[in-house]
């Protein structure tokens, strides 16, 4: 088991936002989270990113615990979180963002540089141009591509085609299949085509805990079986 | 007229580096840093303390005082900055104001309360297209540039310098990269602070030296931290230099309202412009 | 128990009346003038950091504004007392009232610093402009008529005219808290947006509080001069701002009996500590760095808890 949570339960001051949260992760699968806003599907993932401390409840990754943990130590086992809202250093170049992803693994950076030209081989004109240039789409490659830096295990995906174009979600779509391979990934999505062909499982979360799971791959294939949930 | 640019110029220069600790203190951990002005009145007296007990000549006692600073402010930061992350703004301006209370207090014990002057190194003027400009001024505007030369290439040549350009923009997202931003904060402040004590190196020549001069330089640092921009690098710049101006000609018309007139400037600008901390 | 006293408004001016009239007898009627004074500055300036929750580094300039308001008043216009006390009392709360729309938008550093520079260009216009009518740097001395047994040079008359001062500050604040008025602004320290969402113009009230926080410092700076007879810059000095913010820290920010036990605190650690330990701003400042790091709630804060 690749990460188990256990009855997680988060405040926000003396609000409850996340009940008696359980979930696992096999490595390999990629598993999307879904459900309305302010289901707490953000929160969830903050927390096992290391970004919220939970109230009780615990937090496994590869055997070991880490709830509770700081951010920059959870990345560097190999759990990395990838941002909504596309966010990128955008007073740096692209290449430079990739330089500071790279600098606290082992990584050397024409190696991660090779990667994101791989992923998408438009990055190659815009390496030196600064990330306050890119669009949406490029965006979010460029924090793909710096977060699959050092090799992780996990990636921790906000809402990755969020305002995007359909021509560009396809895009998206087919990086994040081709990731499947080697990694292992939770993803937070509110369009449910997307969800409906890469999801291995789903897990549907309603105020602030998990509602139901769905591993039964006709069922994950049809989105009209979740689509009420959202 | 030109005369009074060139003074204007060359506080601006001084306000420039002493604020710039300042504001990427502010901006990279949203603390305002009172303690700053210990650091800067530290570095003027130290010099002090080079020039007459150790008999130095004035820039090995500069370099002497920008050196001692460095572990003092390295100390503040441990015991005191790093307990302030993320707490309300309230607690930190106390508890810096309170390292500062504590190391004027010191500094009245080790000197004495009276003002002690230092004198201009340099002591000539060079004549410069019809003006008289003191050869020093000119070499604290040739520091200052320096200043914001070596800056600039470090934050866009550096690591360390692009992960603090990358942190005082979005501190989570460099966190979930597995770098540890505090720790090179840290480094930041050391440096702004090492920065703040070279201002206070030059600029105890130009007035004398007090206890209560931190204080004092501080409030213009903020005026001029809140009038470029929090953590912005040029903005500070171009504030320094703008508000060294409105002191100079403020000066030369009305003198004593040389330094409200900075207030005045920042509570506009605060008015039109205020700041989300 | 010490919050059920803290709940009777009788029983809490009792408590403030017997312990300013024991020490008042058992030490001396004009320190705890004094003492009593300063009080008053804390109640007013507790307002604006314990009931609304914002700091303010520059409230000298409203104590400032009330003492030349009175001293003003003394040399030019009558040397009635009572004229002094209005005049003081009145120029603090037009100065809070014309400076307040801009302060209350502002939070956080921003307040506290736009406070600060205020602070500095009323103490600049006291000591360069206004200088012919201020005394510049030697500040006014005053002489205030007296009308037989009210005479403010009498130290037992002052001392229980600032005491009946101080209870009917403390009175009234006690009653703004439980008023209406003063639950809003609880509301408003917690979540200024959410009260806003519920149709408030949470601006006027930060307003009109921060009218009422100036008058009350300037009531301080007011029965300063009288009871000294002279005002100087030294009302108005920022730099003296941490003497009222470390005050209303150690005593417990919020509460009324907090402030007047961080007010008495002060005053004692200033006037009889400085007495024996000649480097007693350095122990003000350990004092302060530890207050802000472990004992938030203040003494009163603590004991309360008890």
């Amino acid at each position: 088991m690749l990460l188990t949570v256990d009855r997680l339960n988060v405040h926000y001051g003396s609000a409850q936002v996340l009940h008696d949260i359980s979930l696992q992760i096999k490595a390999g699968e990629l598993v999307c989270l879904v459900g309305r806003n302010g289901a707490g599907k953000t929160t969830l993932l903050k927390t096992i990113g290391g970004f919220l401390k939970p109230t009780s409840g615990s937090i496994s990754f590869q055997g070991n615990r880490i709830d509770g943990r700081p951010p920059e130590k959870v990345a560097l086992q190999g759990l990395r979180y990838v941002f909504q809202d596309k966010r990128v250093f955008s007073e740096l170049t692209v290449r430079d963002n990739l330089e500071l992803a790279a600098f606290p693994t082992k990584e050397p950076l024409e190696q991660a540089v090779r990667r994101l030209i791989g992923i998408h081989p438009k990055m190659e004109k815009l390496l030196h141009s600064k990330a306050r240039g890119l669009s949406g789409g490029e965006r979010q490659i460029l924090l793909l591509g710096r977060a699959l830096i050092g090799e992780p295990a996990l990636l921790l995906i906000d809402e990755p085609t969020e305002g995007l174009a359909a021509i560009i979600i396809g895009e998206i779509a087919q990086v994040l299949e081709s990731m499947k391979a080697r990694i292992s990934m939770i993803i937070v999505e509110q369009n449910l085509a997307l969800v409906s062909r890469l999801a291995d499982r789903i897990y549907i979360m309603k105020e602030g805990a998990i509602f139901q799971e769905i591993s039964d791959p006709e069922h994950i294939r049809q989105p009209r079986h979740y689509q009420d949930y959202l | 007229m030109l005369q009074t640019i060139f003074h204007g110029l060359t506080i601006g220069g001084i306000l420039y580096i002493i604020s710039i600790g300042l504001s990427l203190t502010f901006g990279a951990m949203g603390i305002v840093n009172f303690a700053h002005g210990l650091i800067y009145t530290l570095g003027g007296y130290i010099l002090y303390t080079a020039l007459t007990t150790l008999g130095l000549n004035f820039w090995v006692g500069g370099v002497l005082a920008v050196l001692t600073a460095i572990p003092l402010s390295y100390l503040i930061e441990r015991v005191v900055i790093r307990r302030l992350y993320g707490e309300s703004i309230d607690y930190a301006i106390i508890a810096t104001y309170a390292v500062l209370l504590i190391g004027v207090d010191a500094i009245k014990w080790i000197w004495g309360a009276r003002p002690l002057p230092v004198s201009d190194p340099i002591g000539r003027s060079i004549g410069f297209g019809g003006l008289d400009l003191p050869l020093y001024r000119v070499i604290i505007l040739g520091i200052c540039l320096l200043t914001f030369l070596g800056l600039s290439l470090f934050f866009k040549k550096t690591i360390i310098g692009k992960i603090v350009v990358a942190g005082l923009q979005d501190r989570e997202a460099v966190r979930s990269l597995g770098i540890n931003i505090n720790k090179y904060f840290a480094i930041i402040f050391v440096l702004g602070s090492a920065l703040g004590a070279l201002g206070g190196v030059l600029y105890t020549p130009i007035t004398s030296l007090h206890p209560y001069m931190g204080f004092h330089v501080l409030i213009l640092c903020f005026a001029v931290v809140i009038v470029g921009g929090l953590g912005n690098l040029r903005g500070t710049a171009v504030a320094a230099f703008a508000l060294g101006l409105v002191m100079a000609f403020t000066g030369r018309y009305w003198g004593p309202a040389a330094e409200a007139m900075v207030y005045v400037v920042m509570a506009l600008v605060l008015i039109f412009r205020p700041i989300e901390v | 128990m010490l919050k059920k006293i803290e709940r009777s408004i009788p029983l809490t001016l009792l408590l403030i009346a017997a312990g300013f009239l024991a020490f008042g007898y058992l030490t001396s009627l004009l320190k705890m003038t004094d003492f009593m004074i300063f009080c008053i500055f804390v109640l007013g300036f507790d307002l604006i950091y314990g009931h609304m929750g914002q700091l303010s580094f520059g409230h000298m300039l409203y104590l400032g504004a009330g003492a030349y308001g009175a001293g003003l008043s003394a040399k030019y216009l009558s040397p009635d007392p009572f004229l002094a006390l209005a005049a003081g009392l009145l120029v603090a709360g037009l100065a809070g009232a014309v400076l307040g729309p801009l302060l209350v938008r502002t939070t956080g550093a921003c307040f506290a610093l736009l406070n600060l520079a205020f602070n500095q260009v009323g103490h600049f216009l006291i000591l360069v402009p206004l200088a012919p009518i201020t005394g510049g740097e030697d500040g006014l001395s005053l002489t205030f008529s007296s009308y037989g047994w009210v005479n403010f040079s009498n130290l037992t008359f002052i001392f229980y005219l600032v005491l009946a001062v101080l209870l009917g500050v403390a009175f009234l604040i006690l009653k703004f808290e439980s008023a209406p008025f003063g639950l809003l602004l609880k509301s408003i320290k917690e979540n200024e947006i959410r009260v806003r969402f519920l149709g408030y113009n949470t601006y006027f009230y930060k307003w009109i509080t921060f009218i009422f926080s100036a008058a009350l410092s300037g009531l301080a700076g007011a029965l300063t001069v009288l009871n000294y007879g002279y005002t100087n810059p030294s009302f108005i000095d920022p730099t003296r701002n941490v003497e009222v913010i470390f005050a209303a820290l150690m005593g417990g920010a919020g509460q009324v009996i907090g402030a007047v036990v961080g007010g008495t605190a002060f005053m004692t650690i200033s006037n009889y500590l400085a007495r024996y330990i000649l480097r007693w701003e350095m122990f003000l400042g350990v004092a302060l760095l530890l207050i802000a790091f472990r004992f938030r709630k203040g003494i009163w804060g603590y004991l309360r808890e008890v």
